[in-house]
């Protein structure tokens, strides 16, 4: 379709000539996005092309660049950090322009006695972090890493990390936010909105963050957020991290009042039971399954080699042939990693003393190798930064990640050896897939504030460039949905992924049968009072009028 | 069929009230809300009857108003605002669906209080976070649906703590679930057969019904049951008292306090808030009150599961060491008042004759949410307002919770008066909207506006209250849910 150059030119007033560009050149490195090629034809790492990119630097400009899409018909994606390929434009025969936030770059305020921070979209989490160390805070970082957007985390997407389980899921941390609807109008939430300042996302009476903040957010498909306040959690660390030893593998110092440890358990029961007393005892600062995002087979013989400073990928091979190695294998074949941090050297004892007693009582054990000084640091430097994130892609520069339903730990582990299974098999019955073992199942120990209720993520890595490794990691997404369904389980995250490539018909088809669809109605609704010209993509999902079943209870 | 046979037909007619003692009862609560008596009083007993009432009441367009704690009502919310309306008491509803330990969830309908929760609970060795010393007939999915605040900071991950999903049947007459529990199949049972647990309260999909239940006052729908996060029950506990002459000595303690998440309940009284909290009986108040000091920091430590009395000592060490930080001194008691008194001030529930009233018989609320640093310029002007208005000040309740892990603070005035004295009653209500006016102005949030402070909260953004009356139109599309309250 073509767009009129008054639609470019009036955007061009708006942001100034430097600040928009429809030069293909630039206009693919935002259409070339990680995942593209598992729902693209021909299976392109390009996702469409937008029609143009800008880069706004506040929050007039956005609500005027809204004005002027409304005005032309041209869709909006906005992007801050970015992450899968969904943050670019859906559909190739619809005019889209990408709202690159990188210029809203600003830590607004930060309030410590208050715990609050207030920044912009281009602000990542290591940013802040840095900054609120030093003065004895923290924040939760969520599992896609440090280089991430708080304001997309908190606002618009998930907001789970490692960390969530005591400094709670960005969802909660949210104090209140600024939000551009597609329309262009600005919506102030919570305590900003009685101009009372930035410190509770709630009300005023029914809380109006509830239209957007929900599981996953509206992920750019509902308009543009420019500002966020985000609680911060105490940190009882150094102010300034000073990491240590060989690149890549950097450590980090453990301090007197924190524990670093990598717990393995016999079965997938007594890591439920574990989990159950971990979380009924509430000890514990950080709480996740990292390393078997390598594979259970493959993770000893990578970390362990990544440790080395003259390592390289090439000794991995051997080294998992290594009967020492394999038997660490088998020892962590199912463990998570857990931080201790007291605010008191004696209170850091006393967790320690209950993590012995509760692997006394479960059968539960440290992981000796994954304990030792030098491995501990570097668990403590990744888990507390989270910024390996470069590691996801290790094996051969693509993973997809599937499974990572959430649920209480007697559902986990349920569907985990389902997951490990169908991982397994479909590495047997294809190269195209890394033979890592079928456990790369990797997540955070809560995906919600607080604990009890988490999911693991499928590690299954492939080939990007290889389109017959490609197509494997595509038959396993259809293959794990298959299994979720033979065995009664809620469809996972290659669902989601897979949808990206699907005609609207398709994705309506499927929601029609969900036992519950008023919410995909609330959300038609919301999206024809605010976005009625369509200017937000699928990111925030409908269904159309009269598709789906009721929700009434008939009388009995 | 006309209305009361129509109601008759979903409830059974002897759950169908309009006697006049029953609907004068119902037409007016404590707050300087107009009165206005409801045509009937219906008493449904399940889901399916709530949602027969919804039904009927857009195809009548009779307004509802539900309600599921027992009287005394606080704010207004419980007294309809137009003419015809149907008071639907939810008190009936009052099944502890479930209570399982493992994942440490209870299930509870509308009409469960808290005196009976909390025996429940114990019984497997559970509890909730629980507003202070709270009326034995309060409903605890009501408290929570309305965001009152809660003792323990460290586990108020939010505001709506510890309500995690809900069974809904909303204006429309649908009924859906929130959170995590709206992805599968309309029903509990259904559900739990799948191992599937109704624990994160955010969604389904890219919205939060839940939040848009809270604070609501009850005009978006009708909550036929909640899932609620508990806790162990401690096994070892004790409390400490951290006293001062001005609360402005209190707040960096406080800040600290709060961001270290020490301690269980974690609140500040003013005196007069003390001796209403603490004394056995309404004699024993004014001189409790002498005695006790003018602030204090009211600190509950406990321990539950592995090594409790250790993980008491621990925290009593560290609360030592920050009391003698910020120079406060550290008391284990309380004058003249027992360990009893402050058992049940904590982990109770109010006597019958509710511990509010028992002063002077009538008590007028002022709340909102503020900053601790900011909270003690909210009690002067308080406080500078009462004494312009002849309000003995020592009578002045303040009561600072902090929420949210401490971003947060509630802070509420109460006035004690006597509701049969015309001049009090005038004057107490001079105050309350003198003060209101004043806090407002200066920046104290009421993120619950009841009654008259619903307009002016609401006018300070005309954005967001448009966009919440288009949400409240999907929801509830012929405003039959309790209009007239908030902005709608």
């Amino acid at each position: 379709m073509e767009i009129s150059r008054d639609a470019y030119r009036a955007i061009e007033d708006i942001v100034g000539a430097e600040n928009i560009s429809d030069d293909p050149a630039f206009l693919d490195s935002y259409a070339f996005q990680w995942l593209a090629e598992l729902v693209r034809p021909e299976n392109s790492h390009y996702m469409p092309r937008p029609w143009a990119v800008v880069l706004p630097a506040t929050t007039e400009e956005v609500q005027a660049i809204h004005r002027v899409c409304n005005k032309y018909g041209i869709k909006i994606k906005p992007i801050s950090t970015g992450w899968y390929h969904w943050a670019a434009p859906m559909k190739d025969n619809e005019p889209t322009i990408q709202i690159d936030l990188r210029r809203m770059d600003k830590i607004i305020s930060i309030d410590e006695k208050n715990m609050v921070a207030v920044v912009e979209p281009y602000v990542t989490c290591a940013q802040l972090q840095a900054e609120v160390m030093k003065l004895g805070l923290n924040i939760n970082i969520i599992g896609a890493g440090c280089s991430t957007s708080i304001v997309a985390s908190a606002s618009t997407y998930f907001g789970a990390g490692p960390s969530s389980y005591y400094m709670g899921n960005n969802s909660d941390n949210l104090l209140g936010q600024e939000w551009v609807t597609p329309g262009g109008d600005v919506v102030l939430t919570g305590s900003l909105s009685s101009d009372c300042g930035w410190f509770c996302g709630e009300g005023p009476g029914p809380s109006l963050r509830g239209v957007t903040r929900g599981n996953m957010g509206s992920r750019g498909g509902l308009g543009t957020y420019t500002k966020c306040a985000i609680k911060l959690a105490p940190w009882h660390g150094a102010a300034v991290l000073e990491p240590q030893g060989p690149p890549p593998a950097y450590r980090l110092p453990i301090p007197e009042n924190t524990r670093v440890y990598t717990i393995g358990v016999p079965s997938w029961d007594a890591f439920a039971e574990t989990y159950l007393n971990i979380y009924d005892n509430e000890i514990g600062y950080i709480f996740h399954r990292q390393f078997n995002l390598a594979g259970a087979d493959l993770a000893p013989a990578l970390w362990l080699t990544y440790l080395r400073p003259d390592g390289t990928m090439n000794d991995v091979e051997t080294a998992s042939k290594d009967p020492e190695m394999q038997k660490l294998a088998d020892e962590g074949r199912i463990s998570f990693q857990i931080i201790l941090q007291g605010r008191s050297v004696d209170e850091v004892k006393l967790q320690d003393k209950i993590l012995d007693a509760i692997m006394a009582k479960t059968g539960a054990y440290k992981v000796g190798r994954f304990c030792e000084q030098d491995f501990a640091e570097f668990t403590h430097m990744y888990l507390q930064r989270l910024g390996h994130k470069h590691c996801n892609f290790i094996w051969v520069g693509g993973y997809m990640g599937s499974w990572m339903q959430a649920g209480i730990p007697d559902f986990v582990k349920n569907y985990s050896p389902v997951a490990i299974d169908g991982f397994y098999r479909d590495q047997k019955q294809s190269d195209g897939l890394v033979q890592c073992g079928g456990d790369a199942l990797m997540g955070c120990g809560s995906s919600i504030s607080g604990g009890g209720y988490f999911g693991f993520e499928q590690f299954v890595s492939y080939d990007p460039n290889d389109k017959a490794s490609v197509q494997a990691c595509v038959k396993h997404m259809y293959d794990a949905i298959d299994d979720c369904k033979a065995n009664g389980i809620p469809l996972g995250k290659e669902y989601i992924y897979l949808m990206i490539g699907w005609p609207d018909e398709q994705i309506w088809n499927d929601f029609s049968k969900a036992p519950q669809t008023f919410v995909l109605h609330f959300q038609r609704k919301i999206k024809e009072h605010f976005d009625p010209r369509e200017l937000g993509d699928r990111n925030y999902p409908w269904l159309p009028k009269g598709m789906g079943q009721p929700n009434f209870i008939t009388q009995s | 069929m006309d209305k009361k046979n129509k109601l008759i037909a979903i409830v059974g007619a002897a759950n169908v009230l309009d006697d006049p003692k029953t609907l004068e009862a119902w037409s007016q609560d404590e707050s300087f809300v107009p009165a206005r008596r409801p045509w009937f009083v219906v008493r449904p007993q399940n889901l399916e009857q709530v949602q027969a009432l919804v039904q009927w009441a857009n195809e009548t367009r009779t307004p509802l108003v539900p309600v599921s704690s027992g009287a005394p009502h606080f704010h207004g919310d419980t007294v309809p605002s137009v003419p015809e309306a149907v008071i639907v008491d939810l008190s009936g509803m009052n099944k502890i669906i479930k209570i399982d330990r493992r994942n440490r969830m209870v299930y509870v309908e509308p009409g469960v209080t808290y005196a009976e929760l909390a025996p429940a609970l114990a019984a497997e060795g559970l509890r909730i976070s629980t507003p202070l010393k709270p009326r034995p007939n309060k409903s605890v999915m009501a408290s929570l649906l309305e965001r009152n605040p809660t003792q323990i900071p460290r586990l108020n991950f939010s505001l709506p703590e510890p309500l995690r999903a809900l069974g809904v049947v909303w204006g429309t007459g649908d009924v859906a679930f929130t959170g995590d529990a709206g992805s599968g199949p309309l029903s509990l049972e259904a559900q739990w057969q799948k191992n599937l647990a109704q624990i994160d309260p955010k969604g389904p999909n890219a919205t939060d019904l839940m939040r848009l239940m809270t604070g609501a006052q009850g005009t978006m729908g009708i909550a036929a049951w909640a899932s609620v996060r508990c806790e162990l029950l401690p096994s070892a506990r004790s409390y400490h008292f951290l006293p001062a002459e001005k609360l402005e000595s209190l707040v960096d303690f406080c800040h600290q306090l709060e961001r270290d998440r020490l301690g269980d309940e974690v609140f500040v009284l003013n005196a007069a808030q003390a001796a209403r909290l603490f004394a056995a009986s309404p004699d024993e108040i004014g001189s409790l009150q002498e005695a006790l000091p003018q602030w204090m920091v009211v600190v509950g430590i406990s321990g539950a599961a592995f090594y409790p009395e250790e993980r008491v000592a621990v925290q009593e060490k560290d609360l030592q060491i920050m009391a003698q930080k910020f120079s406060l001194s550290l008391l284990p008691s309380l004058p003249g008042v027992t360990h009893a008194q402050v058992s049940q001030a904590l982990y109770g529930c109010s006597q019958e004759n509710y511990w509010k009233l028992a002063p002077k018989g009538g008590n007028q609320e002022l709340f909102f949410l503020t900053t601790l640093d900011k909270a003690p310029g909210f009690v002067a002007t308080v406080q500078a307002i009462a004494a312009e208005l002849k309000f003995p000040i020592n009578d002045l309740g303040v009561y600072i919770q902090p929420q949210h892990q401490g971003v947060s603070q509630h802070v509420e005035f109460n006035l004690p008066y006597n509701p049969k004295c015309e001049k009090e009653v005038a004057k107490v209500k001079a105050i309350f909207e003198k003060a209101s006016a004043a806090l407002l102005a200066d920046g104290a949030y009421f993120s619950r506006p009841y009654g008259s402070w619903a307009a002016p909260v609401y006018n300070r953004d005309a954005t967001a209250k448009h966009v919440l009356q288009v949400v409240k139109n999907i929801l509830d599309p012929n405003n039959v849910m309790n209009p007239g309250k908030l902005c709608f």
